[in-house]
């Protein structure tokens, strides 16, 4: 009888030990899942790229100046476009930096809870609108605002494509600034404060030069969007046919042609095996290693950031500190002589000298002001740049609802899409999207959630979960376009899916996954050890405790994270473009037909349907409403989790 | 107390070198923003589609005999997109296919002829390409009827509801008797599609057992797609490439599109070009309007 007992003891034993094994083993596969897709996207992108770079020759492609890949005889310059890229990037970070750091200190440090809790979501907002959205918005108004008021011959222009690339980036640099500056210790800026410094002086002196490597970083990712951002860009920036290096290169009006404008415009109908098909993915290459390049920077810097808070500061700050002041230094130097530059430009030369007159007066005097005058006006400041960020983003939501409301009625969202979309409804569209979103989250989520899970709850922080983090992160910094010729290359001509739903929600659901993974990480780490502790002293076993006592109140965060993927899968054109796309009013039924969805149908209608108007501003609207309204969905549970879950 | 006095001095250094910077390079930028003063009559911006376009193929070999374009060229992957831009800027050129023409944009004449289907029809009107249907082999069953149909009377007037030029002779389709079912996928050419797309629809009311999807996908896509057997129908806005034509593939001629030379309402200097006018602001080398009227 003993022996029986103890032997069904021991069979369900090894029977647990074989389940936890499996699930460990499972956890971890889908773990290195992120690592995989991006070895096999640089794989892929090579496979069909290397091509070009034997006919045309490594040098002569990256230095060539002349893209001509169908001219007889065929030229493949990439430089000129590799250039553009720089300078369209350069161009938005100096809009976008002074706008989100200001918009950072004002959230974090200025705001009253009251008006942080409205501005918070405002600016994440902003980040939401999609960006086919956002190119409508550039190609009809501000292009034609920039003609006419710097009386250009056109609008279309990198300073056009940095503005509007500004503001895209925005969002990305003032969340993880002010997630830098919010984990400045206390006692810093109370140490500050008791000395007897100004609100502003503790600022100034103390807060943001304490946070400078996680406000570089933020910089740093806010370059890795706004250098692979696709579809905005192509709408704005003129695209000179050969590509072009502006003449002299500070000449903001000039056209230019960027990699990922070439590579949108060129992909659908290049004859796929040809040269230029080859050079196309050459340029994807080149995109995808400078964005990487950008990436890896980023994690290195906010890595040792984290080092920095771990160890105990007995480090020399000082060398850290000086070098930061160099940067800074020749940063506002730069800043400086573009914007004298755009200032002679819109004015003139006497208007601009004595502008800098009245600045160098300014300057001088105020070494004499008080310090509180100071703060006054660095406030004062600080307040400009968040209105101004609230006011653009006004701007570009009440250009939207003004035109696309008269649009909207039942039957434009159920029914089909008659005459080629210039009437009738959406409907198939919406379905479409739906389709394709909740394909990529059903594959996302799983694969997401446990790699994040094997991260947080099987491994101690080692190599391994360094790999792994890194591969998230550097998935995370690839441009959406890079994932769409991927998914061509890989299932459209590999697999020989053709264009088809599942090609495009498996694009889609490689594209969330880091953010998935990035989220549910957070909120696993948020569930206090001591739970898992007492589960397993009463005798659970790994995977109970985490099914039964981690998984639940962390269910909130993971359901955030979601959210925030589906948003962000909800408003993608390029992904889709290549992998599963058609303009029709028709609904798929198996996985293995195309479908039609909402940004790609915005697209059309803008770009390839006459006297589309009203259509293409109701599919702008229901569209931004569809993105604007994941997201809020995301910002209240976000909101209720925070009030309720108190340990 | 020395160490204190250095570090002031040469911090004073600093700064006074950096002034010293700024002031330079604000001269040499001033300086370089006088020499592009504008001049007067008004600057030709001059708009064209992508280098993998078909369009744009047809124009390269037609009217710039293969020389290259000016190096400001702007491109847009669309007729779309080319139109949005003419309607709001004054100075701009572009070309489209003749159903981009509207109230909206002035069509330029070329070589004092108006741009309009019966002058393409009569051969008059120097610019207009053929659109083409490709399938792997012969077409056979549903394909084979649905090219028929475009090729009919009936699929005829979608080419001119669409604003394409249509074919010269066609007979009225015969439905009679035939049963058709099962599904095929067409994709290609974003200029053919709105002539596919409409006819699938004619189409699928005679036959309602069937299925049709239709993508555009450009028309190297497209080719691409029926090579490997991927759809069974591509359309094209160009023939066949030396690269593609040993694939098997059979061509069907469905229209003719006209390319009109649109601009700005606003531009008042000229009504027509000569051919060798919009080469020469093809090539850049005509670049203000003042220098045409």
């Amino acid at each position: 009888m003993a022996l029986q007992l103890r032997l069904l003891n021991k069979f369900s034993i090894k029977k647990k030990n074989i389940k936890e094994k499996s699930i460990k083993t499972i956890l971890f596969l889908s773990a290195i899942s992120a690592v995989i897709v991006i070895f096999s996207i640089i794989f892929f992108l090579f496979r069909d790229g290397y091509q070009i770079f034997e006919t045309a020759g490594l040098w002569e492609f990256l230095s060539g100046t002349r893209w001509n890949p169908t001219g007889e005889p065929p030229s493949y310059g990439a430089f000129s476009l590799i250039v553009g890229t720089l300078l369209v990037t350069i161009g938005a970070m100096v809009i976008a930096i002074p706008l989100s750091i200001g918009s950072a200190i004002f959230i974090s440090e200025l705001a009253p809870p009251r008006i942080r809790a409205i501005i918070k979501p405002a600016i994440e907002l902003l980040a939401g609108i999609p960006s086919v959205v956002y190119g409508f918005f550039g190609l009809i108004v501000l292009t034609t605002w920039l003609r006419i008021s710097f009386n250009q011959p056109s609008g279309e222009s990198w300073l056009a494509g940095s503005i509007l690339l500004g503001i895209m980036a925005i969002p990305t640099i003032t969340s993880v600034a002010e997630d830098a500056i919010n984990s400045v210790p206390r006692e810093y800026k109370e140490g500050s404060l008791a000395l007897g410094a100004t609100k502003w002086q503790t600022i100034s002196k103390v807060v943001v030069p304490s946070a400078l490597s996680g406000i570089t970083a933020a910089v740093i990712l806010g370059m890795g969007r706004a250098i692979g951002e696709t579809m905005a860009v192509m709408m704005v920036c003129g695209n000179p046919t050969y590509g072009l290096i502006p003449e002299p290169i500070t000449n903001v009006f000039a056209p230019v042609k960027t990699l990922t404008a070439t590579l949108g415009i060129e992909m659908g109908e290049v004859a796929s095996g040809s040269n230029h098909f080859h050079a196309l993915f050459g340029l994807a290459l080149i995109l995808l290693i400078i964005t990487l390049a950008v990436n890896i920077i980023a994690t290195i810097i906010l890595g040792r950031l984290k080092e920095k808070q771990m160890s105990s500061s007995k480090k020399r700050t000082c060398l850290p500190y000086k070098i930061g002041k160099k940067i800074r230094q020749t940063l506002y130097i730069i800043i400086g002589i573009i914007v004298v530059w755009m200032l002679f430009i819109s004015t003139g030369i006497i208007v601009t000298i004595s502008i800098l007159i009245v600045v160098a007066a300014f300057y001088y005097l105020s070494r004499k002001i008080s310090a509180k005058n100071i703060q006054r006006m660095a406030f004062g400041t600080i307040i400009l740049a968040i209105v101004t960020v609230i006011i653009i983003l006004g701007i570009i939501i009440s250009y939207i609802v003004s035109n696309g409301a008269g649009a909207i009625s039942w039957e434009f969202l159920t029914t089909e899409p008659t005459n080629l979309g210039r009437s009738g409804g959406i409907f198939p569209a919406i379905v479409g999207t739906f389709y394709l979103v909740a394909g990529a989250i059903l594959i996302a989520l799983p694969l997401g959630v446990g790699s994040a899970i094997y991260l947080t709850e099987y491994t101690r922080e080692g190599k391994l979960t360094k790999i792994i983090r890194t591969g998230a992160d550097l998935l995370n910094g690839t441009p959406s376009i890079v994932f769409g010729l991927f998914g061509f290359a890989f299932f459209v001509l590999y697999l020989k899916m053709g264009f088809s739903l599942l090609a495009g929600q498996i694009t889609l659901a490689l594209m969330i996954l880091p953010t998935i993974i990035r989220t549910t990480e957070e909120a696993l780490k948020s569930v206090p050890q001591s739970l898992r502790e007492g589960s397993l002293a009463l005798g659970a076993t790994k995977w109970q405790t985490i099914h039964k006592v981690v998984l639940p109140p962390a269910a909130p965060g993971i359901l955030t994270g979601a959210i925030l993927g589906i948003g962000r899968a909800v408003g993608e054109t390029a992904p889709i473009m290549f992998t599963a796309v058609v303009f029709s009013g028709f609904i798929p039924q198996s996985v293995f037909e195309p479908v039609n969805a909402l940004p790609f149908h915005l697209f059309m209608l803008t770009t390839s349907i006459p006297d589309s108007k009203q259509s293409q501003a109701g599919t702008a609207l229901v569209l931004l409403l569809l993105v604007v309204g994941i997201y809020m969905i995301a910002v209240i549970i976000r909101n209720h989790y925070k009030k309720t879950m108190k340990w | 107390m020395r160490q204190i006095v250095k570090k002031r001095n040469n911090r004073k250094l600093r700064r006074l070198l950096i002034e010293i910077i700024v002031i330079i390079i604000l001269i040499i930028t001033t300086f370089s923003g006088c020499i592009q003063q504008t001049q007067g009559g008004l600057k030709i911006v001059v708009i064209g589609r992508d280098s993998a376009s078909g369009t744009r193929e047809f124009f390269w070999e037609h009217v710039m005999g293969k020389n290259d374009f000016t190096y400001l060229l702007r491109e847009k992957n669309s007729n779309g997109g080319i139109y949005q831009t003419i309607i709001q800027t004054p100075g701009a050129i572009g070309y489209v296919g003749f159903g981009y023409v509207d109230s909206g944009v002035k069509a330029l004449k070329i070589d004092n002829v108006t741009a309009s289907v019966e002058n393409v029809l009569s051969g008059t009107y120097p610019i207009a390409r053929n659109l083409y249907l490709f399938t792997k082999g012969n077409a056979t069953d549903v394909a084979k009827e649905f090219i028929e149909y475009i090729q009919s009377t009936e699929g005829q007037e979608i080419v001119e509801e669409e604003g394409f030029v249509p074919l010269p002779t066609s007979q009225p389709y015969n439905s009679s008797d035939k049963l058709l079912s099962g599904d095929i996928t067409i994709g290609g050419s974003t200029t053919v599609f709105p002539i596919v797309e409409k006819a699938k629809d004619a189409f699928k009311d005679i036959y309602q057992q069937l299925s049709i999807t239709v993508s555009s996908t450009g028309s190297g896509a497209g080719i691409t797609a029926v090579t490997a057997g991927t759809v069974d129908i591509a359309m094209s806005s160009r023939d066949l490439k030396s690269s593609e034509s040993d694939k098997g593939l059979v061509k069907y001629t469905i229209a003719s599109d006209g390319i009109a030379i649109i601009v700005n309402l606003e531009n008042t200097y000229v009504d027509g070009l000569t051919m060798a006018q919009l080469k020469a602001i093809y090539k850049g080398d005509i670049e203000n309007w003042k220098d045409l009227s």
